[in-house]
């Protein structure tokens, strides 16, 4: 059984790497620190990310200095519409052994590291966009009968450009929904404009450091679960993500969710909302989850999985305004 | 190392006691304001209460009443220790840890993690005031009880209540108009000297009084006023009835007799009455009085030949005689009240009436039953001349005026004695002139001809004529 002392050290550790991988992340990324936080915690908490933005804000950069500091194998697949399953998940090619027999082998696709970056997933036609949402759910790929195991830790961050639509496949709210966070790259500000010029025309930085491993990856995974949650906070994750719907009950008034909301969260909203609250409370070193971390966490997370009524699109109403009032509305205790 | 979790526990005993005693002190406190406002509100219906003396206590059992619902709406619930501990975060910027804390040590949680939330969180409750961090918040209810308080302890006070019982009460209403009744009739029992109708009025009042505490019904009411009622005929039956003064058959000449014999009363007394030999001059005297001299003139002889010893007890028994005859016509005035009183409840009309007779009756011209109308309100008696009233300026009640009495100025009422004056000279000294005006003044002043208001005025200006004269 552990004790106190192991306990104060584990949250110590993990409060210390989480500080350790901003920094390391800042020498490279301008600014987008919530954005850094929120990849990081989706990571120890096994999700994966969707993020959004316009290019050249980053994005690849990011997970791709994401994947040096964790001392993880990183893989890239830029998705086009030709693009097929085979092209991600592997296939099974016909290879003679030294035998001179011939055998079918399977070679693996580029899902098989523990990051990979889906660059501008929406380009990829259902079916494709399906293989590898299949392999986030199932942490593996099946080819010709045969399962294969992904990279444990394994996470996807898939890219999409908001404006371009033409050429582009949605994603289904289904597959959208198996995405643990959803994150919206903002445009830099002037001084972190002035900062990226500097960096990125200036002679190129030492490259970063490993900090952590997949086995510190995995053992923070570990920890996140086992931080306390009282259930007064169990209770306010669970209101909120009811007053997400349309038929939310009286208690949150005319809220804009009942308005304009189609489609409310699903339970792994909830599960999102409350694994990514324990891991933000163990990376500021806190023992519990306060109601505050359930608040920062339940934009990312529940953003893309509401699903809006025609009238908020022309009223322009966003997810994060809709979750914004809720949070204003639902009170902490019932 | 474990962390002793039994302090912990203390303190969120004793803030969830704090915070209990809080909570019945503001659910006593809101039971009692409302039922305050409800007393408030209730306090017209009073007369229905079976007890005068039970609505002082209509708060008290409102608030009994109230209670419980009010403790069972506004019971300590398990959520009410949830937010309690919420608070608590807050105020101390603990980020969920009391709460949590206090959750674990509930379920008895003894995991490492539990620990560590118990050992962050001690040391901010250790030495913790919660009478200090929660202070009592005095909401509404608080502020509008001393108010509402005070209301209604002035509208019992000054029985406002009463007025609207009253109101809606008749049984309450007759019960008030006999006590008005018997004092106004002892009141002018007592002026007349009238000793059987001052224990009549005594009695009447009494049993208004009796009434009015015991909230008695108007069946009662009227059995306690048809005793009182046989009583009164019996004593009329049994009275002095021989004892009538003749030709003094109407209530104003026995009260004009009465003055008359005040007033010869004091003539005989005066100190130069020595000075005077002849009873016979004592006997033209008296004849300038007219319903003296009618009296006189009953007597063998028109009293001629009477010395002054018989003189003087001819006057004692003409006094008596009025006195009788008074008192019995003020016990017809009470009775036919009383039957009034007996007959009512048919609406206003009689209850004006019967108010009527209790102002008494003037000028009557017989002992039989006095038919109610218009036309016998005082001052408007059949075959009373207006013209003799003297219209009174308009003065308004409660303001103080004072007349300064001036002879030969202004109008002035005469009252004619026919007194044979010496040629050169009156026999009549001012003062006895003087002391006879401020006599039947006096006269007019305790009937309810004069307003109340004048009444002094009158009398100061009586007086200002007796300084003058002297």
């Amino acid at each position: 059984m552990e004790s106190l002392a192991d306990i104060e050290q584990r949250i110590d550790s993990a409060r210390r790497t989480y500080a350790e991988v901003k920094a390391e992340i800042a020498r490279v990324i301008v600014g987008h620190e919530e954005l850094i936080e929120q990849v990081f915690v989706a990571l120890v908490c096994g999700g994966h990310c969707l993020l959004e933005g316009v290019p050249g804000l980053g994005k690849t950069l990011m997970v791709r200095s994401l994947g040096e500091i964790l001392s993880l194998s990183f893989s890239r697949i830029q998705f086009t519409p030709d693009l097929m399953p085979a092209d991600i998940t592997g296939t099974n090619m016909l290879t003679d052994d030294p035998s001179g027999r011939k055998l079918f082998e399977f070679q693996r696709g580029p899902v098989f590291a523990h990051v990979v970056l889906a660059d501008e997933i929406n380009r990829a036609t259902p079916k494709t966009q399906s293989a590898l949402l299949e392999a986030m759910q199932e942490q593996g790929v099946t080819v010709g009968g045969k399962l294969h195991r992904l990279e444990n830790p394994f996470m996807v961050l898939a890219t999409q450009n908001p404006i371009e639509m033409e050429g582009t496949y949605p994603l289904p709210e289904a597959q959208v929904d198996r995405f643990f966070f959803k994150l919206i790259l903002q445009y830099p500000s002037h001084a972190e404009l002035t900062r990226i010029a500097d960096l990125t025309t200036a002679v190129p930085a030492a490259p970063l450091r490993e900090i952590l491993d997949a086995d510190g990856i995995l053992q923070l995974r570990q920890w996140v679960r086992e931080v306390p949650l009282a259930d007064v906070v169990k209770d306010y994750a669970v209101r909120l993500i009811l007053s997400s719907h349309a038929q939310a009950e009286k208690n949150s008034g005319e809220s804009l969710a009942r308005r304009y909301v189609m489609y409310g969260s699903s339970p792994r909203g909830l599960q999102s909302v409350i694994l990514a609250a324990k891991a933000r409370a163990l990376f500021a070193g806190r023992p519990n989850v306060s109601f505050d971390d359930i608040r920062v966490m339940l934009l990312p997370s529940l953003r893309h999985r509401l699903i809006l009524n025609l009238e908020a699109d022309a009223d322009g109403i966003s997810s994060d305004k809709i979750l914004n009032d809720l949070t204003t509305r639902v009170p902490e205790v019932a | 190392m474990m962390t002793d979790a039994t302090p912990l526990q203390n303190q969120f005993a004793e803030l969830l006691r704090w915070e209990k005693q809080k909570r019945l002190e503001q659910i006593f406190l809101c039971a009692t304001a409302v039922a305050l406002a409800a007393a408030v509100l209730l306090s017209p219906l009073h007369g229905f209460l079976p007890l005068r003396g039970l609505r002082w206590l209509v708060p008290v059992i409102l608030t009994l009443g109230l209670a419980p619902g009010f403790f069972y709406h506004r019971r300590w619930r398990a959520v009410d220790a949830t937010r309690t501990f919420v608070e608590l975060d807050r105020k101390l910027a603990l980020a969920e840890r009391a709460v949590t804390a206090w959750e674990l040590a509930g379920r008895s949680d003894r995991s490492a993690a539990a620990q560590l939330v118990f050992q962050q969180t001690e040391p901010h409750l250790r030495g913790l005031d919660p009478r200090r961090l929660f202070p009592r918040r005095w909401g509404w209810p608080c502020y509008a009880v001393a108010p509402l308080l005070l209301f209604w302890f002035a509208l019992l006070w000054f029985d406002f209540d009463q007025s609207f019982s009253q109101q809606s009460s008749p049984v309450q209403s007759l019960a008030q108009q006999l006590r008005e009744f018997a004092r106004d009739f002892q009141e002018k029992a007592k002026t007349d000297g009238l000793r059987q109708s001052l224990q009549v009025g005594q009695e009447l009042e009494k049993l208004a009084q009796k009434n009015l505490a015991d909230k008695a019904n108007e069946e009662r009411l009227k059995k306690d006023l048809a005793g009182v009622k046989q009583k009164l005929d019996a004593a009329s039956k049994s009275g002095p009835q021989n004892q009538s003064i003749a030709g003094a058959e109407s209530e104003q000449s026995l009260r004009d007799l009465k003055a008359e014999l005040e007033a010869a009363r004091d003539m005989l007394n005066l100190p130069d009455a020595a000075k005077v030999p002849s009873p016979q001059q004592w006997l033209e005297r008296l004849a300038s009085m007219p319903q003296l001299r009618n009296q006189l003139d009953r007597e063998p002889q028109g009293g001629k030949g009477l010395g002054q010893q018989e003189l003087q007890s001819l006057l004692e028994r003409l006094d008596r005689q009025v006195a009788d005859a008074l008192d019995r016509r003020a016990l017809i005035d009470a009775q036919q009240f009383l039957e009034q009183m007996m007959n009512q409840g048919q609406g206003k009309q009689s209850n004006d009436a019967a108010q009527m007779a209790g102002r008494g009756e003037q000028d009557e011209p017989g002992d039989g039953v006095r038919e109610k109308n218009h036309s016998n309100l005082p001052g408007k008696e059949p075959g009373r001349n207006d013209d003799s009233l003297r219209s009174l300026p308009a003065f308004r009640a409660d303001t103080r005026t004072h007349v300064e009495g001036q002879l030969g100025e202004g109008e002035s009422s005469s009252l004619v004695f026919k007194g044979k004056p010496t040629p050169g000279k009156s026999e009549l000294a001012p003062q006895e002139v003087v002391a006879n005006y401020r006599r039947q003044a006096e006269q007019e002043l305790n009937s309810e001809k004069v307003p109340a208001a004048l009444k002094e005025t009158v009398r100061k200006y009586f007086l200002s004529l007796e300084e003058s004269n002297r």
